[in-house]
This record gives C-alpha cells, structure tokens and sequence, in this order.
C-alpha cells in the first residue's frame, strides 16, 4: 500500500492557524518552488516568519498542539507537535531584503480551504545563487527553467 | 490488412456465438461485414500510399488511440518545444515536467516533492 502524503489535513491545519491568527510569514525554499511549478524535491516546508516572538505566532502553535523550540548553539529552531515537525523555521534569507520588502512581492496560493503566502520563484532563484552552496547551485537550471516557462504562460495568457 | 473472417468465426464459436449473432451484438450488419471481408485490405487507400512513400508496411504507420497521448499531452508537448525554441538555454525536460506540474493543484505539487524528497533527497 503506498504511504500517505506527507501534507495532510495536519499540516493544512497548521498553516490555516497561522492565516487566522494573523501571523506574518511566508512559504520559501523548494516547497515554495514546488508550489509554483518546478520540478524540485525536498523534505521540509520552509517558513520565514517576520518575528519568531511574535505572541500570535505561539497562539496559531497552541492551537495545533505544537510548541517552538528556540535555536540554541546546537540546533535551529524547531517545532514540535502538531503535525508542524514537516515544516522548517528559517532565520537568514540570504541575498534577500528584509521580510518586510519581500512579504510585499509574495504571491497566494491556494492550499485546500487556506490561501498562503509564497515567495515568487525569482526571489527563491536569487536566494539559492547568492548562498552559492552546492545543493543550491545544483537545483538553479530547474527553477530557471520554470521561471521561463511561467514567463511565457504568463505573456501568452496576458 | 484484410479481415481475418475465419479467425473471427472461431472466436465467436469460442465464445459461443455465430456469426450472426456476432454481428447483431457489435450493431453491424451483414451487409457491410461481408463487404468489409471480402476487400483486400479495410484500410483506405491513403493509409497505404502514406506507408508506401515511406517505404513501410501499413501498420508501422498505424497506432492504438492511447489514453496518455490526447490532445492535451499533444498541446502540452507543442508548448514545451515552442518555449525551448525561444529559450534556447531552457531544457526540455524541464520545461516539459514544469508544464506537467502545472496541470496538477498546488498541493499535490507539493506532495510529489516531498513525497520524493523522502526517498531521494538530493535538495533540502
């Protein structure tokens, strides 16, 4: 029997708490890619939050039943509970403006019954150049490529 | 390719039938079954001169309506190559499962990737 998908009606959860309480952030990384069309793998769904502090961001936690667990010399901040151990908390957006100037540019796709934000893929192309990691240069001709074939739908369908 | 009348009698005797009951089922009438049998070949004379000036045999030019091949794999196909002609540097095959990904929701894109990611990963 094939296993389940990894986004479930947990995960949806989640993100809808998010949405509700108002918390800032975005969708970014190869999730945020994949949404958009591109041909990416990955393991995790990347969230860049505005402020990590911010109270609303544990409300929409304890909603699910999940708790943040804060970065300490060892590891990256984690989440914990809740069916959010498949998402990510980033910290550095690198060759990126600040959240405010992103979350302006970040498009809305609609998952299930909760539309999020998501940062376009020309942002996520120039973040994966700029941290230059071989990981990141590997997937950089995929996510072009989408980019061009979103051009071209987007200038054929005006 | 001729009707293979004989074939056909033994197979709908396998399955016990005869001819005419045969015919009645799949709605065609004597009439046109005895004339399809006794042509030389039921494909039309265009098939045949198609395969010829291409040197083959008929039914190398012949295919099964597929399931997969529709016009909208056909159309999706013709958009891939049209975008790699203006983008010479754009791989087709990305193109290609780029357009793919697209005709599906978001969120079973996104399962596609991590669902692979589990077994797979190469990018984080």
């Amino acid at each position: 029997m094939a296993a389940p998908p990894p986004f479930t009606d947990k995960e949806a959860a989640f993100l809808r708490a998010l949405v509700d309480e108002r918390v800032e952030f975005m969708v970014v990384g190869l999730a945020a890619a994949a949404l958009q069309g591109a041909p990416a793998v990955t393991q995790d769904i990347d969230l860049w939050l505005a402020d990590r502090s911010d109270p609303r961001f544990r409300e929409a936690l304890r909603k699910v039943g999940a708790s943040y667990v804060p970065p300490s010399m060892n590891n990256p901040p984690l989440l914990v509970g809740g069916g959010t151990e498949l998402f990510d908390i980033v910290v550095n957006m690198h060759g990126l403006g600040p959240f405010e100037q992103e979350v302006k540019r970040a498009i809305r796709i609609r998952l299930g019954d909760v539309e999020i934000p998501v940062l376009p893929l020309d942002r996520i192309i120039a973040s994966k150049r700029a941290t230059g990691r071989p990981k990141d240069r590997a997937i950089l001709p995929a996510l072009e490529d989408t980019l061009r074939t979103l051009r071209s739908r987007h200038k054929r369908d005006g | 390719m001729k009707l293979a009348a004989y074939r056909i009698r033994c197979m709908a005797r396998a399955r016990g039938l005869t001819l005419a009951k045969l015919l009645e089922h799949a709605g065609v009438s004597r009439t046109a079954y005895y004339s399809l049998a006794r042509r030389p070949s039921v494909l039309p004379n265009s098939v045949h001169a198609i395969a010829g000036a291409l040197g083959l045999h008929p039914v190398e030019i012949l295919e099964e309506p597929s399931a997969v091949m529709d016009d909208t794999v056909a159309a999706r196909i013709d958009e891939a190559r049209a975008i790699c002609e203006k983008e010479p540097r754009a791989s087709f095959e990305n193109v290609w499962h780029t357009l793919c990904l697209l005709a599906s929701p978001p969120v079973e894109r996104l399962n596609r990737s991590l669902t692979r990611g589990r077994t797979a990963s190469i990018h984080g």
